[in-house]
């Protein structure tokens, strides 16, 4: 009876929309580092402590306020109470812990016990609390019985706790942990030399009345010190034997200082790279829009170019040669493969809402193919553009889901049939185009400020800032109006085409946008 | 002779080029180096055998060189200039397009005397940066451009000064009454000034003026059979 009930509750809550929601609030809050309000947590929280240690600091010889004291050994203590219990709670699902302990039972036939249920469960909370960061959380409290005065010094332990909100800390100590076995065998050496020197020093010293060093613990300070290279000279061997030990010490202390000076540096030379992409990754997922270009090649090396003027562009490579290139002509270019998709889960890319259009510029169809087909396994709506470098090729970048497909040779094809059939026509828009002459084409977005001010064509007075207005287009019905008539309404969405000088055309179109009283 | 248009270069390139100018000239040559295989979607064409060391005196028997257009567009670079230079060596008046990968290319080229170069690379990244920076702006020029749409972009020349009788450009309700929008003034020498600069909305229409408009074909022939009449027609 009891066991059904609380197999159903564990069902319950694993189904619970409402329970799942809260309990993914507070993992995000607290463990997701992609969650955008956690930085605000763990800054709160870093401020706690900060007031905290102050606290403890001017406590030491001066009075401190009472509400104060009152602030940090109860609300601060509470909060972080409340945190580890949070902790605690998503560090493992129970309800999860009790169905598959159920399943794994009917499966086999077998009757299930809640004793083995309640076992894992215990078993998975107690891991979680044995873990050194649940341990720091935990002694961070206990600064909350503060009757007990010598457990005020457990307030350091908040520091401690700085650890889990900087992720910097995190990174240095990543970086460190790969050198584990090194840092180990040096804490061995060091270990072996200072029980050596520290028996040796106190045999050879402890029964010589002029030398300071009287018992074993004075002995491993002296040892301590003097390996350390810190050497403050309060304690100094007497008796020439200890002075041969001491030289032994110093020398020994020397090769530890430099060995572990060495293991920093490497560790940190061997994990530039990946701290450097891990800060890329970072960085990319602040960007609100940018187009990913795959590739780069000489036409990406120009589309980059252009389209980095107004726009973030992020270039994605296996070639790690062209991701040198791509680094050092100043853009972000990182060396994943686009055509896979754990390329694009790995770099947390948003594609819905950071991605304008995904520029497939290799100059080999197969790879254009794949990338395409790869971006279109997981997403749908995103636009894609490719190159095509072989006519027969098209049918199959259009099978892969290619919106635009851009054919060079044909290109030249019409760019030669133009040239000789209307070179004026040609070089007016090319003109128009370029960027080296003062006139410019723009398409200006007709917003609802816009339309508020602005009702019809007529109202526009475009030829006041000296621009012609070619037409608009009109996005309700996907169409051009070449020439449109005065009592042309536009809609928010319909996009002007204005031809003109460049500096008339931003004026003009910050004079669109300022509101009119009618 | 011939009005022809002489494709250098045995490619992908010459193929597109041959399609699209097929319409604008009475005979297309392609010319290959002996050592290039035939293909099959080049059959139709007639193709001759070239090679760089060639003096093309026959080239001006069979063609009427002042009214035809060489294209060079062998996919060597160095070849390809070659090529150039050699032809405008042998023609002064010879229409020379060439397609070059890069810009020092391009550079290159013009300075052997191409009277236009496609900077391939180029053109092929500013048209892909405008389909995304203006992707409405790109369609419609593209449209107009590559005849994809009834609008058109024409030049057309006053011979009738009287109908404007001395009044400026900027003056004239073109679009509303007439359906055109004229976008610049073409002056002698073949360079162009927006109608809205202040040099052309300072030069009152005159004979002989060309205008670069953009319209509908019908609109357009319409437009030009009014001011070409005797007797001007134009509403202003």
């Amino acid at each position: 009876m009891i066991k059904g009930l609380i197999v159903d509750g564990a069902y319950f809550l694993n189904t619970s929309k409402n329970y799942q929601a809260i309990k993914r609030f507070f993992y995000n809050l607290l463990e997701n580092d992609n969650y955008r309000y956690k930085k605000y947590f763990d800054m709160l929280m870093i401020v706690l402590i900060l007031i905290s240690v102050i606290i403890l600091i001017r406590e030491v010889k001066s009075h401190v306020n009472d509400s104060l004291l009152y602030f940090n050994n109860y609300v601060i203590s509470f909060i972080f109470f409340i945190e580890y219990l949070l902790r605690l709670w998503i560090s493992s699902s129970v309800s999860q812990t009790i169905i598959k302990q159920s399943e794994h039972d009917a499966m086999l036939g077998q009757n299930f016990t809640l004793l083995t249920a309640f076992a894992k469960v215990t078993r998975e909370k107690v891991a979680y609390i044995t873990s050194v960061r649940a341990i720091i959380d935990l002694l961070a409290i206990i600064p909350f019985f503060h009757q007990l005065r010598l457990l005020r010094i457990f307030i350091l332990f908040r520091v401690f706790k700085l650890f889990r909100y900087a992720r910097s800390f995190q990174t240095f100590t990543s970086v460190l942990a790969t050198k584990k076995f090194e840092f180990f065998t040096l804490f061995i050496f060091a270990s072996i030399v200072i029980f050596v020197s520290s028996v040796l020093i106190y045999v050879m010293e402890a029964n010589n009345p002029d030398s300071p060093i009287d018992t074993l613990y004075e002995a491993v300070y002296w040892s301590i010190v003097t390996i350390s290279t810190v050497g403050y000279g309060d304690i100094t061997p007497a008796t020439d034997a200890g002075r041969l030990v001491a030289m032994i010490v110093i020398v020994s202390g020397v090769a530890v200082l430099a060995f572990t000076t060495s293991l920093v540096v490497s560790a940190f030379t061997e994990k530039l790279d990946e701290i450097k992409e891990t800060k890329s990754i970072d960085d990319l997922r602040k960007l609100k829009e940018f187009y990913i270009i795959c590739g780069y090649e000489n036409i990406a090396q120009e589309v980059a170019k252009k389209l980095s003027k107004n726009n973030n562009i992020i270039i994605l490579d296996d070639d790690n040669e062209n991701i040198k290139k791509a680094q050092a002509d100043g853009y972000k270019a990182l060396n994943y493969d686009p055509g896979s998709v754990d390329s694009y889960k790995k770099l947390r890319i948003d594609m819905d809402k950071q991605v304008k259009a995904i520029l497939c510029l290799r100059k080999n169809d197969v790879e254009n193919v794949y990338t395409a087909l790869t971006v279109r396994s997981f997403n749908k709506e995103i636009f894609i553009l490719s190159l095509l470098m072989k006519e027969m090729n098209r049918k199959k970048l259009s099978f892969a889901g290619v919106d635009e497909i851009l054919f060079s040779k044909e290109l030249v094809g019409l760019i030669a049939k133009e040239f000789v059939g209307k070179p004026v026509a040609f070089e007016v828009i090319h003109a128009l185009r370029s960027d080296f002459t003062n006139v410019d084409i723009e398409e200006i977005m007709i917003t609802d400020r816009i339309v508020s001010s602005y009702a019809t064509v007529e109202e526009l007075k475009n030829s006041k800032y000296r621009l012609i207005l070619l037409g608009v287009y009109k996005n309700s019905m996907q169409r051009f109006l070449f020439n449109p008539i005065d009592s042309t309404l536009l809609e928010q969405g319909d996009y002007l085409l204005l031809i003109g000088n460049s500096v008339f055309l931003k004026e003009y179109d910050i004079q669109l946008n300022k509101k009119i009283k009618r | 002779m011939k009005k022809s248009a002489l494709i250098f270069g045995y490619n992908d390139y010459s193929l597109h080029i041959a399609k699209n100018v097929l319409h604008k000239y009475e005979h297309i040559a392609v010319f290959k180096f002996a050592s290039d295989e035939m293909r099959n979607d080049l059959d139709e064409l007639s193709v001759e055998e070239f090679d760089l060391s060639d003096e093309w005196e026959e080239l001006s028997r069979e063609h009427d060189i002042s009214s035809s257009v060489a294209f060079c567009v062998l996919e060597d670079n160095a070849q390809n200039i070659f090529l150039t230079i050699s032809l405008r060596a042998a023609f002064e008046d010879l229409t020379i397009i060439a397609l070059s990968n890069n810009k020092e290319n391009a550079n290159k080229l013009t300075m052997a005397g191409a009277n236009k170069v496609i900077p391939l690379v180029q053109t092929t990244a500013s048209i892909i940066a405008e389909m995304m920076d203006k992707p409405i702006t790109t369609k419609v020029l593209h449209n107009i451009l590559y005849e994809k749409s009834e609008l058109k972009v024409a030049q057309i020349e006053i011979k009738k000064n009287d109908c404007f009788e001395g009044k400026f450009p900027s003056e004239v309700e073109w679009s509303k009454k007439h359906g055109i929008i004229v976008i610049s003034i073409m002056h002698e020498d073949g360079s162009n000034e927006f109608i809205y600069s202040s040099k052309s909305k300072h030069h009152a229409i005159e004979n002989g003026d060309v205008f670069v408009v953009v319209g509908y074909e019908t609109d357009i022939k319409e437009f030009e059979k009014l001011i070409g009449a005797t007797q001007c027609q134009l509403e202003l």
